[in-house]
């Protein structure tokens, strides 16, 4: 925020840097420093004093040159003529005898995010992965991914990409997480950092020497790794064993997680690791921190999609605290309905009840709600309650009981005498829309067992003219046409007043005058066609025989699992490729080539169908392709409609080679019936692909498709691709 | 793990400092951050992950400052919020308390911090011990080239830095045991733990290799092998220097301890205790005119010990006035702030019991908003003392000088959260 005397202030600090005496004065000098910093801080924009910023960083003081530093990065990307200039500086403190300030240096010229900056800093990055000082490797590994991520379009160096994957056996252990974080971000669009058996072996065994970031970390690169037998598997959970209880939360949920995907195979393996977390996993319910609290809640909700027993004894934990924010509330309420058993249910059901009068209307309101689930199997405990609340007259109480009851009725039709005889006997009426509409539903629904209900809605149209949610009002001729449905001479006047209200009269929205004209004309056709119309099903028609809530396959969500979509709510899942990586049984080898699933971005699906383009990617061995070959579907089969192209061989695959589709193999010459193994990748999937030619087929070539993961608008694209390259040699040749 | 960028905001929702890691995500985006708070806290729905498009902010509070992490990844929640804690407790170390004056009075060294802490959205070095050794508070002083990387930067024992000299070495064991509690309104426990830990303060020199021996009934209980017979510990963690694979083969705790004050080992018991202080409570409340409280607080415990300090929360109705009391030991406070009648007592031996009457005013026009229904909360501390019966029964401390080391050990219970929900 420009300061009023801000410009004053900007020259007066120009002045003060630029004065040689000020300069001759190293504190003085410092502390003039420090106040450009203040302001660049507090959002001044101090960037006209670039040049004598630069000039400063000519200091034996470390922490002057950290400052000014911080002042080129800032201002680096608005003034990149200057910041050249600044490189001079760097460039020579990139081979400085200390350590920390090569490091430095080399971490702030990496930070510079302007274009060009990549031949100035690709020769000290090179230097500084020889570092012999751990501290300037660090530094300088995580600066090959900020050198990529400048220039993203670029091809990949594959001298750097050689040198990262030997520093994974950096005796440091942060270079060598920051070597995997690297390379995940430079190999991004070849499905990232390939974790092979040695590395993968590597870095189990380095876990305990790691702190436990990057512990976390190493366990999500290691979901990518798939052990070749059952020996290597169980060899590697006994090493992870003790991380299941480590004493950071997000370790041991990241070993759980990688317990669920390596041990795919084996469920009683899942089940044990799930047991043994359950004591890890409700003590981060309890944590110190809320949101490690919130996440730990968000976690356990997972885990009991698939084991909802598992919990089951240890209810009370997910009793509200008084103090809890109502977001860890919310939450343990809602595992508090699905661990209700006919042995706790009346405790459960006391806990809630007094939820139900806490100050927070929505807190009060989702406990109504809760309890109105638990009465889809316990009614009669819960309609006692429930009609105890309406006693206590309040607004919101009262509504979000009658909304309560109206999603009972719908769902557990055989508590609807009980309900009605409540709301028969309920004097205060709701006075929010939502309560009034489920109130009328209600009525209209079941007027024929609420006697007093001609009466409560001839109130309701009474006070139409008041009523301002139009909603309601729909909800209103709804109900009354079918309570003239079943009961006719109770409320054939006061229909025909609604109707004219809302037809002939000011009603100024349109939507309901409409639907009051809709029915005006239905009733004019007479009472049996209205009725057809109007009456459906009084009950969830999907709903049988009430049963326990369907166990989930642990697939489900162990993709998701100690991700943030858990927190971000379910809709934001990104279902897309990241579900099947699970889904398939897979050998080690093609798991390498897999995306990791965990940085898929939360974006919808249609925004990464914009642009689909084929890579070539990490070559694939024979082995590899065959095994992948037989494992998958056929997803696609199309015949294309022309032969194969008379071509030789060598030019067939150099056409392909430059639409990014890499040939495995082909049979030769005039071999009947003629065969080619292609392959490609595109975002994130990898595509196989055979050709076909068989005799009497019509000459014409049949491509059939496997991919892993699936994604159907990559495979149209490819089919595209293909089709045009193998054509065009076809029409050179005739 | 993949944060973008850290933000430390007011309560006004103006950015104090940032930092930005990764460049991938637009700075200006947090100024959608305070809106969406703002909106959320409107609507009763506060959650600790808040989405604008395809950027998710990840925030925690602390005083009065917002501490958030921006991503546009689907990252690891848990390990986000575990940094942003760890942010507040590397500043807090560094400035005692963190708060909006102290980052604005060291905004240089929380720039130096967030300088290490984490490059490229991965966390680097985040202990504040070595961290302590390369960057320090000297204000005005010219730091001229002092700063050698510290060895511990690089070291095996990422934990302990080599060359630590003491005159005089010791080591002092804490061994500390909360007890958590929910009772109901009509008395009975709903829910009932125990949290130890055992608490190092190390003042030792050199590398010393340490040993520590616990009494067979608390190892039993470690290992889960005794079964049914005594309580077995849930949820046992120790710190990262302790070797699991020596505590696994033969059950001897052993490790290379950190320099000053860090907690060796944690573990969660969930059984049924008998709360150690109980409470009845009557509260009556006469509608227009007054509120009528009684308390009555039972020591629980083994008469030969004391709780100490002990304080009686008992809320109030946040209209009340004209607080008049009676106590039969300690002395009683209103708190109108907090709605609370805070009941000290100074020592409150086992087995005594004490009663408190407290007599307020309520103004004859009630006021509409629903008021909550807070619990009676309770604290205190018990020394010389376990619920679980652990006890250490010998430390060794060998290091290679040959130097002798007197070990101590202290005792305590205290209360954790101890909550005892009232009926008015």
């Amino acid at each position: 925020m420009p300061y009023f005397g801000s410009e004053e202030m900007v020259k007066e600090l120009k002045r003060a840097l630029s004065n040689p005496n000020v300069q001759a004065d190293r504190l003085r000098y410092k502390n003039y420093i420090t106040k450009v910093i203040r302001y660049m801080t507090q959002g001044l924009d101090v960037s006209a004093l670039f040049m004598d910023m630069v000039k400063a960083s000519a200091t034996v003081d470390i922490v002057q040159k950290k400052l000014v530093y911080l002042y080129m990065c800032t201002y680096a990307s608005d003034k990149p003529d200057l910041a050249l200039l600044a490189i001079n500086t760097l460039r020579k403190d990139c081979a400085d005898p200390n350590p920390m300030v090569r490091g430095l240096a080399l971490r702030n010229m990496c930070n510079f995010r302007m274009p060009g900056m990549t031949e100035y800093i690709e020769q000290p990055i090179v230097a500084g992965l020889r570092d012999k000082a751990s501290y300037v490797r660090r530094v300088a590994v995580l600066g090959c991914a900020k050198m990529h991520s400048l220039q993203p379009n670029t091809e990949i160096d594959g001298t750097i990409v050689n040198e990262l994957y030997a520093l994974l056996r950096d005796p440091d252990p942060v270079v060598v997480v920051n070597c995997l974080c690297a390379l995940e971000e430079i190999l991004k669009d070849e499905g990232g950092v390939v974790i092979n058996k040695p590395i993968a072996h590597h870095l189990l065994n380095r876990m305990k020497d790691l702190d436990s970031w990057a512990q976390s970390e190493v366990l999500t690169f290691l979901l990518r790794y798939h052990p070749r037998g059952d020996d290597e598997l169980f060899d590697i959970l006994s090493l992870l064993d003790a991380f299941l209880q480590s004493a950071h939360a997000h370790v041991a949920v990241a070993t759980l997680r990688l317990f669920l995907h390596l041990a795919s195979a084996h469920p009683a393996v899942q089940a044990d690791a799930l047991l043994r977390t359950s004591a890890p996993l409700l003590a981060t319910c309890g944590a110190a921190s809320r949101e490690l609290r919130f996440a730990g809640l968000c976690h356990v909700q997972q885990v009991m999609r698939s084991q909802p027993g598992l919990f089951g004894m240890h209810y009370k934990r997910f009793f509200c605290g008084y103090s809890e924010p109502s977001y860890i509330k919310f939450r343990k309420m809602e595992i508090l309905v699905e661990l209700v058993n006919d042995e706790n249910v009346a405790l459960v059901l006391e806990e809630l009840r007094s939820y139900c009068t806490d100050v927070s209307p929505e807190l009060a309101q989702a406990a109504i709600a809760a309890i109105g689930r638990i009465a889809r199997t316990y009614s009669e405990k819960c309609l006692d309650i429930l009609t105890g609340l309406l006693a206590l007259k309040q607004d919101h109480i009262t509504s979000a009981v009658i909304q309560t009851f109206r999603d009972l009725v719908w769902f557990c039709p055989q508590s609807t005498a009980a309900v009605c005889q409540t709301v028969e006997a309920c004097v205060d009426s709701p006075q929010d829309s939502e309560g009034k509409q489920a109130l009328l539903w209600l009525l209209g629904e079941h007027g024929d067992q609420i006697s007093s209900a001609p009466y409560v809605m001839e109130g309701y149209i009474d006070g139409l003219k008041t009523e301002l949610s139009s909603a309601v009002k729909m909800e209103l001729l709804t109900a009354s046409v079918k309570m003239f449905l079943c009961r006719p001479a109770e409320t054939q006047d006061m229909l025909g007043r609604l109707l004219h209200y809302c037809i002939a009269e000011e009603e100024s929205d349109v939507c309901v005058r409409d639907r009051a004209l809709l029915y005006y004309r239905l009733l004019q056709r007479g009472v049996e066609e209205t009725r057809k119309v109007v009456t459906g099903p009084k009950s969830d028609p999907s709903m049988s025989v009430l049963t326990g809530r369907q166990e989930e396959p642990i697939r489900q969500w162990a993709s998701t699992f100690n991700t943030l979509s858990p927190l971000a709510g379910r809709d934001l899942c990104p279902q897309t490729a990241v579900v099947s990586a699970a889904d398939q049984p897979s050998s080690s080898a093609e798991k390498e080539l897999l995306p990791e699933s965990t940085d898929v971005t939360l974006s919808s699906p249609d925004d990464t169908e914009e642009e689909i383009s084929l890579s070539l990617g990490p070559p694939l061995s024979h082995e590899t392709f065959e095994k992948m070959w037989l494992d998958l579907e056929v997803l696609h089969r199309q015949t294309l409609g022309f032969p194969r192209p008379r071509t030789a061989p060598d030019t067939l695959q150099a056409a392909l080679q430059l639409v990014k589709i890499q040939t495995l193999a082909f049979t030769p010459g005039d071999t009947v019936p003629w065969k080619a193994y292609i392959y490609t990748r595109s975002t994130g999937t990898l595509i196989l692909a055979e050709l076909l030619q068989a005799p009497g087929s019509d000459e014409s070539l049949v491509v059939s498709v496997k991919q892993q993961p699936v994604n159907q608008h990559a495979i149209r694209v490819f089919v595209s691709i293909l089709k045009s390259v193998l054509q065009t040699p076809n029409a050179d040749s005739s | 793990m993949s944060a973008s960028a850290v933000f430390v905001l007011d309560l006004k929702g103006k950015v104090l400092i940032c930092r930005n890691y990764k460049g991938d995500v637009d700075m200006s985006e947090i100024d959608h951050f305070f809106t969406l708070l703002m909106q959320q806290e409107e609507e009763g729905l506060l959650c600790p992950v808040m989405s604008h498009g395809s950027v998710h902010f990840l925030w925690i509070k602390h005083s009065n400052l917002y501490l958030v992490a921006t991503t546009n990844k689907n990252s690891n929640a848990s390990l986000v919020y575990s940094f942003l804690y760890k942010l507040v407790e590397v500043f807090t170390e560094y400035f005692k308390e963190l708060e909006e004056e102290s980052i604005q009075d060291n905004f240089v060294v929380v720039y130096e911090l967030l300088d290490e802490l984490m490059d490229f959205g991965f966390p680097q070095t985040t202990d504040s011990k070595i961290l302590q050794e390369y960057i320090t508070q000297k204000g005005n002083k010219l730091e001229v080239a002092k700063t050698k990387v510290p060895t511990t930067v690089t070291n095996a024992v990422s934990w302990r830095s080599e060359g630590i000299r003491y005159k005089k070495n010791e080591v002092f064991i804490d061994v500390i045991e909360s007890i958590n509690v929910l009772v109901n309104a009509n008395g009975s426990v709903m829910s009932s733990d125990i949290v130890g830990s055992i608490k190092l303060k190390t003042m030792l020199s050199g590398m010393p290799e340490l040993r520590l021996g616990l009494n067979d009934r608390a190892l039993f209980a470690l290992t889960g092998r005794d079964k049914g017979k005594t309580v077995s510990m849930e949820d046992v963690k120790f710190h990262q220097c302790v070797r699991l694979s020596r505590f696994e083969s033969d059950r001897t705790i052993s490790f290379i301890p950190p320099d000053g004050e860090s907690e060796l080992m944690s573990y969660r018991i969930n059984t049924h205790v008998k709360p150690l202080i109980w409470i009845e409570s009557v509260i009556e409340k006469f509608s227009h005119s007054r509120v009528e409280i009684m308390v009555k607080a039972k020591g629980q415990f083994k008469k030969q010990s004391v709780a100490n300090n002990v304080e009686i929360h008992v809320p109030v109705p946040s209209d009340a006035d004209s607080p008049k009391f009676k106590t039969s030991t300690g002395h009683a406070k209103y708190v109108p702030e907090k709605n609370l009648v805070v009941w000290s007592i100074k020592s409150f031996p086992g087995g005594k019991e004490f009663l408190i009457r407290a007599h307020f005013g309520l103004p004859s026009v009630e006021r509409d908003e629903m008021e909550g229904k807070p619990p009676i909360t309770v604290k205190f501390e018990i020394p010389y003392f376990t619920v679980s019966g652990i006890q250490v029964r010998y430390m060794k401390i060998i290091e290679k000088s040959g130097y002798q080391a007197l070990p101590w050990v202290r005792y305590i219970t205290q209360s954790g959260d101890y909550q005892l929900r009232t009926n008015s």
